[in-house]
């Protein structure tokens, strides 16, 4: 089946399709067990992204065998495993290599009925946006790369990036959703680019409504960050416009490529606070109303 | 005298990094920053304003020159920061110096044990008293079966919106307004994380806890 989504997509039977991805990546924590906990969290994301369950899991590793301890890789997948364990997937085995940098990730595969795969492309006019994850890991991860991030922050921001985005997948079964994604490398806007490059629609996003990591506009405003926040804007700047009070590091943050970033779904108007409601009763109390469809201006994302 | 930074090759956020050392340790009237990327020039621009500094970048390409200027003695520049804690953290805060800063961490809805009618009386009496601190009175957290307070209905609804009007800030657990499903309940406040009390009863100079 053709799409151009977060994971591939192979119709099995008419009631079953198999949904696969894989992603890795090399450490962006200290901790071993925290690192194997956010890549499997984000390797599981593109499954629930699809409206998809995971099922099977594979684990990919490329380690430094001479110079780094072997407890470390067991550490790591330690945490992959046990986040495996919540999320109901079960580990069948994996493929490792010697490598001068360590690198973490797996291959997951899920089920999903042929009927229920949500793509990224489908959002129809006056939809709401919705946003379950707060938006800076790239942002804070920078800081705590220079040093500068607190303990309490850094505790934060790795908690963020370990919560899987299966509560937040199954409050979508029950309503209907037109379209999803999750938020990763591209940043917010990157990625809603997506959801509407090429449609009749395009997008008004709230900015102070978009929900942002406590310290993260701080850092950006000093200058933290990263490389791929600015990749990110240059590549899409021609399908944003942005009202001029718009500050600078608001507008870097909405490209903030994120690790393990919450979902973004879009659902009609008048089912929107239901969805919300239902997402807070689960406990992502993140998840926010960030931005509506619209027919007026096709393919452009619209700051305001 | 100028002071010049080579910040060639250097990855994110290295360049940063150095010209702050830079900053903090030689204090300059002028620098100079050399890099090789343009989210570099943008990154360290924007560090030089928040520093009192006036950065013009030059070059193209993977070659950069950042040339700056300090217009200012003080270290906070043209981007204010967003975060109300940040700013009373900040050593040297005028506002600071003057007033206390107090938070009250509300966590029931009513005062001690005993009796439970007595005890709603005695916090709404509380609550309503608490203006009597002034402008010591810095922050109120909300958390558990305290949200209740902040809700439709609440006896002290009234009073909490007039604080928030002069200004006192007023935070409220989200995982307690959700754990009660009372979040499109809340009338007053910002619904907040632990992060952000953890980091309140850090900065304030006094915690009440009734």
């Amino acid at each position: 089946m053709g799409t151009a989504d977060d994971a591939g997509v192979y119709q099995v039977s008419p009631d079953l399709a198999l949904i696969q991805t894989v992603d890795f990546f090399t450490p962006i924590v200290d901790d071993p067990y925290d690192f194997g906990c956010i890549a499997a969290t984000n390797a599981l994301s593109d499954v629930y992204a699809m409206g998809g369950v995971p099922k099977t899991a594979m684990n990919l590793v490329a380690f430094p065998l001479g110079t780094m301890d072997i407890k470390v890789l067991r550490d790591i997948l330690a945490g992959g495993l046990h986040i495996l364990e919540k999320a109901g997937t079960v580990l069948l085995g994996g493929h490792s290599i010697e490598d001068d940098e360590l690198k973490y990730g797996l291959s997951v595969t899920g089920f999903v009925h042929p009927d229920k795969i949500l793509a990224n492309q489908g959002l129809l006019p006056g939809d709401h946006l919705i946003l379950t994850k707060p938006l800076g890991t790239g942002i804070m991860n920078t800081a705590v790369k220079a040093g500068l991030a607190s303990a309490g922050q850094i505790r934060a921001v790795t908690k963020l990036m370990k919560t899987l985005n299966r509560d937040a997948a199954e409050v979508m079964t029950g309503f209907p959703i037109s379209a999803c994604t999750d938020v990763t490398g591209f940043g917010l806007l990157g990625h809603l680019a997506e959801m509407i490059a090429g449609t009749r629609v395009g997008v008004t996003v709230f900015s102070d409504r978009v929900p942002l990591i406590s310290g993260a506009m701080e850092f950006a405003g000093m200058g933290l960050v990263p490389g791929g926040a600015f990749r990110n804007r240059k590549f899409r700047e021609n399908m944003v416009s942005s009202h001029s009070r718009i500050s600078p590091v608001l507008r870097d943050l909405l490209f903030d490529p994120q690790t393990s970033g919450g979902l973004l779904m879009g659902c009609p108007e008048n089912h929107s606070q239901q969805l919300l409601n239902a997402l807070h009763r689960q406990g992502i109390s993140d998840a926010t109303v960030i931005g509506q469809a619209t027919d007026v201006q096709p393919g452009v994302m619209t700051i305001v | 005298m100028t002071t010049d930074i080579n910040a060639l090759g250097l990855a994110c956020p290295q360049p940063l990094l150095k010209t702050k050392q830079a900053v903090d340790q030689l204090h300059p009237p002028r620098l100079t920053v050399r890099v090789d990327n343009e989210a570099a020039v943008e990154n360290v621009s924007r560090f030089l304003k928040t520093r009192g500094y006036e950065p013009t970048a030059s070059g193209q390409g993977d070659d950069f020159t950042i040339t700056a200027i300090e217009i200012s003695d003080h270290g906070q520049g043209t981007e204010k920061s967003m975060k109300a804690e940040s700013a009373a953290a900040l050593p040297g805060d005028d506002t600071a110096e003057i007033h206390q800063k107090i938070l009250v961490f509300i966590a029931n809805d009513r005062m001690g044990s005993g009796d439970d009618d007595l005890g709603r009386k005695l916090m709404i009496s509380f609550i309503k008293t608490l203006g009597e601190m002034g402008d010591d009175l810095w922050r109120l957290v909300f958390v558990n079966n305290g949200v209740k307070l902040t809700i439709t209905g609440s006896p002290v609804l009234e009073t909490l919106q007039e604080y928030d009007r002069q200004g006192v800030s007023i935070l409220v657990c989200g995982t307690c307004l959700s754990h009660f499903d009372l979040l499109k309940e809340k009338q007053v406040g910002d619904t907040t994380n632990m992060l952000d009390i953890v980091t309140s009863l850090q900065l304030a100079q006094k915690v009440i806890h009734p």
